[in-house]
């Protein structure tokens, strides 16, 4: 007897146990995410404020396009350092450039940065000014020298007086290192290189010969600081502006608090996902719970709680749950963030502060939404608890009965169909949280309608298991048919998790294939050069280097820069304009393409339809460096992702951008293979680059989204792991409630190995219900998704089905992994104990219900 | 039973307790019923297996959020002997024991009407004895009206008033019954 008890009280704590890891699991997820995003804030807040922290005023160009650190700004005349300086209050200033620079390897690959940039500044020797300091060797002072970061030099073993090769806008060149330096502590800036040189070397490698980006200025100790800037400003010609080193600092950091709200946003959606998936393994878990003290409650009832008493009882129970693994949750979020960051350090990013920023926040919408979800989550089996009439402790009729079976399919129905409206009408939009909503109430909703399908479903899916697995696969196929809402609730958290891992498959599809498909649409090209990260610079030697290549016969350059049109923002694209159509597609729906010459814009037809312009029209416009203008549309074509919005003839360009920034090198070739050979050898000096053929290039952009589809995977994977533990707390309370059966089976001869297979067969029947039920959603999401991002250059929608039924088996699979532990303890059951806890019961009185031997412990006080 | 215990609603007719039409009550007025003026005992003791036996005993009061009558409670834990079980679980105690926490249970509040359904069915002839006696000696003593549903002669000989159903229906009656005279009544009514 005690035997019983104590085992009963063990799978209360292990049932508590999982249902409390997906609370876990999600609060761990935000918490990391938090104080993860919160550290780097405060590691760049850091980093900005010990660089500027010796500056009082930086003289700069007002900004041209955008605003703040990202602002497109004019370089000042080199002379106006002078001015500066003559200024009363002044004790030094210092003018600066800066650019992109990318160290080689010793072994000749560019050094990427994952991200970072590679930067090329002017080393600055007065140490008033600068927070860059040389920790060996020393500054740089011919134009042959450059120093190098602390970080840079550890990782790629570079050490003073060795030759380095550096690669820029313009040619490339190799220099020697004459000093490593640090920022204050830091190795590095945050995982960016830095190649620093003497003023005049930095002007001429970054192209700005005779110009300053910046001057940096400190005023003499006393001075009044408001009346230095003034007389500064006054000093200042129209265009030049000077603001306090503070604004420079916030500007940077706030620019960078941005980006990462992004990265802490997407990681966030994804926090919430696994809670949304939890709440539904949770809400499984208090049915169940609560089905099984129909019994006690019935008795409290009895002997005088009230109503509210037992909806409290059972809210009560679900905010400890709450409460206790939020706050494990938060805990391992810490570690969660120390491994990230571990991570980080192993990409070579460097935090210059090793701690951790634990913000109140991160607590508060820790344990808010860990509660919250389980206190919600548990409201609808609290008032099926209050439900239950007292009399149900004096007859063994079964409560929560289908009276409001009806009521829910209503319920259901509408709040499905009200969330594909939403979803629709965000996806329309775009209004992100309107699909985020939408979808929940799609799951919800479907979720509530599953059990009307539960139970045909499933008994389709198990005919084969029973056919296959004789007499134990049909008593699964019958226990997975017996309660079809706890069936359907509990695949409901896994048909949410393979919905979402579906919709972002044929998301992944389309992307792939409307990619491959614009670049056929678009580029006729034999070859084409690009910078392999994506990040750095095509050097303007290179397309003089490959059209030199004996076999090549068009070289089109790809020009890419920021401009304004009609008062926006948005990225201008130019190109060379001979013998474009060897290279470059544009199906046009208006006008010519023979208008780029006449220095007239194209735009795409989504463009020219979403602000009804037609050929003929003229938009104003306004470039950073020669001010406003007005274009005139010379022609239309078809929206393709790899040209853009905007195409211009490169003459028009050049004459608006003096540092223009190539973008791509298009070549068309004879055809022979070894051109290719030959402009990839001619191309060697240039390690940052690749040269790939149409293929390749297709093939590389489709890597690209499947890299990003798999991180998206690898995210979602953890709400299907959660949805599996809710298989594993199902399967469980379902043997122990079965004990007395399985007790009997086993007594009338039913092998261990049988217990085991009849388990197993109801977890995978489960999981495929599951999943097949969310690989439809999903693949509607997916189609919806993809339709409303046409106008993105997303054309072709691709349904997966390959990968759909390898999701479909590998549901069933985790099933069968879900029931091991479930099976293994079935299998255990010991037949004497099984009956014996049956035959207790009955001289207790309790009646043939084995469910009273096995009350719950420790939730009976109320009051 | 259960409609007059307000446990459950009359679909005709009308249950009173006292002079209160219990057939009205709402579920809030019902619980306050069975929580302040009426007690229950089991054939199957139905106590909270994870509460002590005292935890048992007083939950009723707990549950109005009451102060437990302490002086009450040791008078009704020493007449029922169960002095040195009430630290224990009810898994932890005999049939006869489980059932007398669940008198104390009953009488806790002190209510007008204990409702007793076959509360020695699950027990053996000396734990039945006993339990009557007191449920007996509390009528006599202390004044507690009880109705106690029983299908055991010599139990019904404990009462005061016996009346006889078959099949849902009233068909007979006895006053001041004897076993034997129970028995020999039920043998008319069953020929």
């Amino acid at each position: 007897m005690r035997n019983v008890t104590i085992k009963g009280l063990l799978a209360h704590k292990l049932r508590l146990a999982l249902t409390a890891l997906a609370i876990v699991l999600g609060v761990t997820f935000i918490s990391g995410t938090f104080v993860l995003t919160d550290t780097l804030n405060n590691t760049f807040t850091v980093l900005f404020g010990n660089i500027y922290q010796k500056i009082d005023f930086q003289v700069r160009g007002v900004a041209q396009l955008g605003s703040g650190a990202n602002a497109t700004r004019n370089e000042l005349p080199e002379s106006l350092l002078a001015t500066v300086r003559r200024v009363p209050g002044v004790q030094a200033a210092q003018g600066e450039v800066g650019g992109y620079a990318q160290f080689v390897t010793q072994d000749g690959k560019a050094i990427q940065t994952g991200g970072a940039p590679t930067l090329g500044v002017s080393f600055d020797p007065d140490q008033q000014i600068s927070d860059l300091h040389i920790i060996a060797g020393g500054p740089p002072v011919t134009s042959d020298g450059v120093v190098m970061d602390a970080g840079t030099a550890q990782k790629y073993d570079f050490t003073v007086g060795q030759r380095v090769r550096i690669l820029f806008a313009g040619p490339p060149r190799t220099f020697t290192i004459t000093g490593i330096a640090q920022f204050g502590s830091a190795n590095n800036l945050a995982g960016a290189t830095l190649a620093a040189f003497t003023l005049p070397t930095a002007q001429a490698v970054l192209q700005e010969v005779g110009h300053l980006d910046n001057i940096n200025v400190v005023a003499a100790p006393g001075a009044s600081k408001p009346a230095v800037q003034r007389d500064i400003a006054r000093a200042l010609p129209p265009g030049v502006e000077v603001v306090t080193g503070q604004t420079v600092v916030n500007e940077q950091t706030s620019s960078v608090s941005q980006a990462l709200s992004f990265f802490s946003t997407a990681l966030l959606v994804f926090a919430f996902i696994s809670l949304f998936v939890g709440g539904f393994t949770i809400f499984n878990t208090f049915s169940i719970i609560v089905g099984q003290r129909t019994r006690e409650l019935a008795l409290l009832r009895i002997v005088g709680a009230s109503r509210r008493q037992v909806f409290r009882s059972v809210l009560a129970e679900a905010a400890i749950v709450g409460l206790v693994s939020s706050a494990i949750g938060l805990g391992l979020g810490v570690l969660a963030a120390l491994g990230l960051e571990a991570l980080l350090r192993g990409f070579g990013i460097t935090l210059p502060t090793g701690s951790l920023v634990f913000e109140p926040r991160t607590v508060l919408v820790g344990l808010a939404v860990g509660v919250g979800v389980t206190v919600v989550a548990a409201v609808g089996p609290a008032r099926n608890a209050v439900r239950i009439p007292p009399v149900a402790a004096l007859d063994d009729r079964q409560s929560g009965g289908d009276a409001s079976s009806r009521r829910r399919f209503a319920w259901g129905t509408a709040l499905a169909l009200g969330g594909a409206v939403m979803l629709a009408i965000g996806l329309a939009k775009p209004a992100i949280l309107l699909v985020g909503v939408g979808a929940v109430g799609i799951f919800v909703g479907v979720a509530m309608l599953a059990p009307a399908v539960a139970r045909p479903l499933s008994s389709v899916i198990g005919r084969p298991l029973a056919r296959v697995l004789g007499e134990p696969g049909k008593l699964g196929r019958e226990n997975s048919m017996r309660s079809p809402r706890r069936t359907a609730q509990t695949a409901s958290a896994l048909m949410v998790g393979l919905a979402l891992v579906a919709a972002m498959s044929v998301f992944g599809a389309s992307v792939s294939r409307s990619a491959t498909s614009s670049v056929d649409q678009a580029i006729s090209a034999d070859l084409i050069v690009s910078t392999a990260s994506g990040s750095g610079q095509l050097s303007q030697s290179v397309p003089a280097t490959a059209s030199a290549v004996p076999g090549v016969t068009t070289t089109t350059t790809v020009y890419r820069s920021q401009f304004e049109v009609q008062n926006s923002l948005a990225t201008l694209t130019a190109v060379s304009t001979q013998h474009l159509a060897d290279t470059l597609i544009l199906r046009m729906t208006a006008g010519s393409p023979a208008a780029l010459a006449q220095g007239e814009l194209l735009i795409d037809s989504t463009t020219a339809k979403s602000k009804h312009l037609s050929v003929g029209d003229t938009v104003p416009v306004k470039f950073a460096e020669t001010g406003s203008s007005a274009l005139r549309v010379g022609g239309i074509y078809e929206a393709n992702a790899l040209i853009g919005s905007y195409l211009v003839g490169a003459p028009f360009f050049l004459s608006h951008f003096s540092n223009p920034s190539l973008g791509a090198l298009l070549l068309r070739t004879n055809g022979s293979g070894a051109v290719d050979t030959a402009v990839t050898h001619a191309l060697a000096p240039y390690p940052n680059l690749q040269v790939q053929t149409r293929a390749q290039f297709e093939q590389a952009q489709t890597a690209n989204v499947n890299q990003i589809l798999g991180l998206v995977y690898a995210l979602l994977a953890l709400a299907v792991l959660i949805a599996l533990i809710g298989i594993v707390n199902t399967l469980m309370l379902s043997v122990f409630e079965r004990t007395r059966e399985i007790g009997l089976l086993r007594a009338v001869g039913m092998k261990r190995r049988q217990v085991r297979t009849m388990i197993r067969s109801e977890a995978v029947i489960l999981a495929i219900f599951g999943a097949i039920i969310g690989i439809i959603i999903g693949t509607g999401m997916g189609i919806a998704l993809v339709s409303s991002l046409k106008q993105q250059g997303i054309t072709d929608t691709v349904v997966p089905a390959s990968s759909l039924v390898i999701f479909l088996v590998l549901a069933g699979l985790l099933g069968l992994v879900a029931a091991s532990w479930p099976a293994r303890r079935a299998a255990r059951l010991d037949v004497l104990a099984a009956i014996a806890a049956e035959l207790r019961t009955c001289q207790a009185g309790l009646g043939a219900s084995p469910r009273l031997a096995r009350w719950p412990r420790g939730r009976c006080r109320l009051a | 039973m259960h409609c007059m215990a307000g446990l459950d609603r009359p679909t005709s007719g009308q249950t009173f307790v006292g002079e209160e039409d219990i057939g009205s009550l709402d579920d809030a007025g019902l619980t306050q019923l069975r929580r302040d003026r009426i007690g229950f005992v089991f054939q199957s003791f139905n106590l909270i297996p994870t509460l002590t036996a005292a935890e048992n005993i007083t939950l009723p009061a707990a549950l109005a959020g009451a102060r437990v009558n302490r002086e009450w409670l040791d008078y009704l834990v020493e007449q029922l002997g169960i002095g040195d079980r009430l630290t224990h679980r009810p898994s932890e105690l005999s049939g006869g024991q489980q059932q007398r926490v669940a008198c104390a249970r009953a009488l806790i509040n002190k209510p007008d009407l204990v409702f007793a359904d076959e509360p020695t069915g699950n027990l053996d002839s000396n734990a039945s004895a006993d339990l009557l006696a007191f449920l007996r000696q509390s009528v006599t003593e202390l004044g507690q009206s009880i109705v106690m549903v029983t299908h055991d002669p010599r139990g019904a000989a404990y009462a005061d008033r016996v009346i006889f159903l078959a099949d849902g229906t009233v068909v007979g009656e006895l006053e001041q019954p004897t076993a034997d005279s129970v028995l020999e009544k039920m043998r008319t009514l069953g020929a």
